[in-house]
């Protein structure tokens, strides 16, 4: 090899080499060439021919977070057959690509659940990047109006419907977090019905509240439960704590404060008695409030009122969901977990409910008066 | 030797030829002594000789001596003596700074050298606050001593050879002979008896003439300027080299955990020492890895950051003319530019170089938008890790293996810094030092540490 091919081919080398550095590969894209969708809204099409509304909500990045006032939104809608389609056509909506990894709420119009819920939401488990962590909530008066709600407490570069569900803001028993993976297998469960909660958008578009929540079957209206249901539904399933309960007794008006909830039930089923669950609730807390003097030595009297006040409080909402034959607690997939299975199980389990006796046990323990004598 | 009975004294053969060779240097100086019936010849360079020492230790004592045979019974005795060498070599100890006697036909070699480099050093690359503050000398023989000093066992060995190179430059071999390991010696050994080099000045290349590929991105054996970790390695078994003119020892073999070690680690308590080591490893991966996960996740995978960090980052970048990758690669340029301005600048501009390359462009570079705030972050971050760990040679090592992850990142994303990442792992592993393997673990169960190395 000549001395002048060989400095040929080391300066094509280097050539390559340079040109080399500036390739990237095919998936590259800039943090500033994504639109970041924030949430995603499905409400009912108001144009009879089209099925679905898709809204979604768009984050604009703030170039300076200390002078920003605010998060900034944008928001895209688009009415189509099926919710895959719509997105497709959202994407030549914007300039950038929709990046759809912080996509982390699902509000679906309270009016589509009583739909056919399982197909709709097969393209959002379907698709790789929407993750399946994301909290799905039902919308009232509609998903948009829930999306373009702006609270005035939003922080920049924060996203506000985030913060209820995550709690890393507000933790309340009031709040049901319902993840999309979990909404998915307790939808898809037999003998268990998925619990979403309901944000309302005040009419002003500046409040968002949240506090009741539904119990949603597969083509069945869903039942709404008021706050306090929702409070003692969150607490027995979940253990979730941080609330009051009123107690009253006679004159006595007293307000507890429980920060340890533990529930576990039984299903009995023996010849000769009709079948019946053993559920146990023990609840540990102080006396937040009260109308008169408390002693302490008297304690044991006021968790005996307590737990006679909250038994009636867990049949009822024990019986309410009955009533409606819902079963958000699961009786129904415990039961099908612990009797030898035949095809009849379920069958045997959907005649058996409506009957089915809530024998309620409730262990209050208070540590203090939550004053010192 | 043939005398004349009176007039100049003629010098024997030998030394005349040797000062012929050795002309027309200038501070050639032969001296015949004389005086009544005694008689000596001296053969020396001026240059290199302590001229008061030999006043006193042989030019004096000839005249007060009463014969040749009192003189000579006396240089004789003299600790300076060095064993008579080849005659070929000869030349070469002239030139370190011996002289060279004749009495009564008979030649002795006596070491007289002035050496000028042997005051001892204060430490400047791997400073300490608990440890000792002075680091070795430019002298060889001064080193041994500082060591010497601080290691007073007999099984300190201490073998000195003369390379075959250009300079002639003595090196010393030390080893604690109770634990070194015997194969790891004799590699070195051999490997020093082959050793074919031009010229040598310094340990810094001699060491890359010890390690046999010519490619190699991680080193292979430590450079250290400190006399205790000179100590605590060959209580560790290993092999020191010390190479006559340079402050800095040679250690070896290594494992790729050795260059994580600070002699700090040694003089603190328990905790202390656990806590900066961990410091020092959250360091080594920050400075790898961060230039190719900045990339990796803004531009590939931002569903990895929390929400409100992927606003601000893609905020911060409003503005940025170019890719993610491009800008890293700009502030990397730049930051490598800046550690080498301040290296090689005068101390007293070097800080002047810093303010004005980190504080003001730094800053210049965000609000023309060249580089997000991030960036800046990123970068600032990745240098400060890279002067955490306490070997200087890993940290360059570790400033190319960061290159390389970026260019896997910006070509296959996280996925792609993982996979750069096995790969230096792979490189590592498959690496050898002197036969030990690069990437030992140090830490061994009980029953494998009783079977020790003999496999």
């Amino acid at each position: 090899m000549s001395t002048l091919s060989k400095r040929k081919r080391i300066f094509l080398v280097i050539i390559v080499c340079i040109t080399g550095i500036f390739q990237t590969g095919c998936a590259f894209k800039d943090i500033n060439k994504r639109a970041f969708v924030a949430g995603i809204g499905i409400d009912p099409g108001e144009d009879d021919d089209e099925k679905y509304k898709v809204t979604l909500k768009i984050a604009i990045p703030i170039g300076s977070l200390k002078q920003a006032k605010g998060p900034t939104y944008s928001y895209l809608s688009y009415e189509g057959e099926t919710i895959g389609e719509s997105i497709r056509m959202l994407e030549t909506h914007i300039d950038k690509t929709l990046e759809f990894g912080h996509a982390k709420i699902l509000v679906i119009n309270e009016k589509l659940l009583s739909d056919d819920l399982g197909q709709f939401m097969d393209y959002f488990t379907r698709r790789g990047d929407l993750q399946l962590i994301a909290w799905v909530a039902a919308g009232r008066p509609s998903a948009e109006q829930v999306l373009k709600t702006e609270p005035e407490t939003e922080s920049p570069a924060s996203v506000a419907l985030f913060n209820f569900f995550d709690d890393s803001g507000t933790e309340s028993p009031y709040i049901t977090t319902t993840f999309l993976f979990q909404f998915r297998r307790d939808f898809f469960a037999i003998g268990l019905d998925s619990v979403l909660p309901l944000v309302e958008a005040s009419e002003n578009g500046k409040e968002l509240i949240i506090n009741n929540s539904l119990v949603v079957k597969d083509k069945q209206d869903p039942l709404e439960l008021t706050p306090v249901e929702t409070k003692d539904y969150n607490s027995l399933a979940s253990g979730m704590v941080g609330f009051s309960y009123k107690v009253k007794h006679g004159d006595l008006t007293l307000l507890l404060n429980i920060d340890t909830v533990k529930m576990n039930y039984k299903i009995i089923t023996e010849q000769g008695s009709p079948p019946r669950v053993d559920m146990n609730v023990k609840m540990i807390g102080i006396i937040g409030e009260s109308s008169t003097d408390l002693a302490f030595k008297n304690l044991k009297k006021y968790n005996e009122y307590a737990s006679k006040a909250m038994e009636k409080k867990v049949v009822k909402l024990l019986t309410i969901l009955q009533e409606n034959e819902l079963d958000p607690f699961g009786f129904g997939l415990r039961y099908r977990a612990t009797r030898l299975s035949n095809k009849n199980t379920i069958s045997k389990w959907n005649s058996m409910y409506p009957n089915l006796e809530f024998d309620v046990t409730v262990d209050v323990e208070l540590k203090s008066t939550g004053a010192i004598e | 030797m043939t005398k004349k009975s009176q007039g100049e004294p003629t010098p024997p053969d030998l030394m005349v030829e040797l000062a012929g060779k050795l002309k027309p240097s200038s501070d050639v100086q032969q001296i015949p002594l004389q005086i009544e019936e005694k008689q000596a010849f001296l053969l020396y360079l001026k240059t290199v000789v302590d001229g008061l020492q030999l006043q006193n230790i042989v030019i004096k004592p000839f005249f007060e001596l009463s014969s040749e045979r009192h003189f000579e019974a006396y240089v004789n005795s003299l600790p300076n003596k060095v064993k008579m060498p080849a005659k070929e070599e000869l030349l070469i100890e002239l030139t370190k700074g011996n002289v060279l006697l004749v009495i009564q036909d008979r030649f002795v070699l006596l070491d007289l050298r002035k050496v000028n480099s042997d005051t001892v050093l204060q430490t400047t690359i791997e400073p300490t606050i608990h440890g000792p503050q002075l680091a070795l000398s430019e002298s060889l023989e001064t080193n041994i001593n500082l060591i010497r000093q601080r290691y007073h066992d007999s099984s300190l060995k201490i073998e000195t050879m003369q390379l075959s190179d250009q300079s002639h430059r003595s090196i010393a071999i030390l080893y604690d002979e109770k634990v070194v390991k015997k194969s790891i010696l004799k590699a070195v050994k051999k490997k020093l008896n082959q050793l074919d080099t031009p010229l040598v000045q310094s340990s810094g290349d001699f060491q890359l003439y010890l390690t046999d590929k010519k490619f190699t991105l991680f080193p292979n054996t430590i450079i250290t300027e400190r006399p205790d970790r000179i100590i605590y390695n060959l209580t560790g078994g290993k092999v020191v080299l010390l190479v006559d003119g340079s402050p800095h020892s040679i250690v070896l073999p290594v494992v790729f955990f050795d260059f994580l070690v600070s002699m700090e680690d040694v003089y603190h308590a328990f905790w202390i020492a656990k806590l900066t080591i961990l410091l020092r490893y959250i360091a080594l991966v920050i400075c790898i890895t961060l230039p190719g996960l900045y990339v990796a996740v803004t531009s590939y995978s931002p569903e990895v950051f929390r929400t409100e960090l992927a606003l601000t980052v893609a905020g911060s970048r409003i503005g940025v003319p170019y890719p993610s990758f491009i800008e890293v690669l700009f502030m990397l340029v730049f930051i490598e530019l800046l550690t080498e301005a301040s290296i090689r600048l005068p101390k007293a501009i070097s800080a002047t170089a810093t303010t004005v390359g980190g504080l003001i462009l730094g800053t210049a570079v965000t609000e023309a938008a060249l580089a997000s705030n991030i960036m800046i972050i990123v970068v600032s971050l990745v240098a400060i890790s890279t002067f955490v760990i306490p070997v200087n040679e890993m940290s360059y090592s570790m400033r190319i293996s960061r290159l390389f992850l970026l260019g896997y990142a910006s070509l296959f994303g996280l996925a792609g810094v993982i996979l750069g990442f096995l790969g230096i792992i792979i490189y590592l592993v498959n690496r050898e030092s002197f036969g030990e393997p690069y990437l030992r673990i140090v830490a061994k169960n009980r029953e494998e540490e009783a079977k020790g190395d003999n496999k």
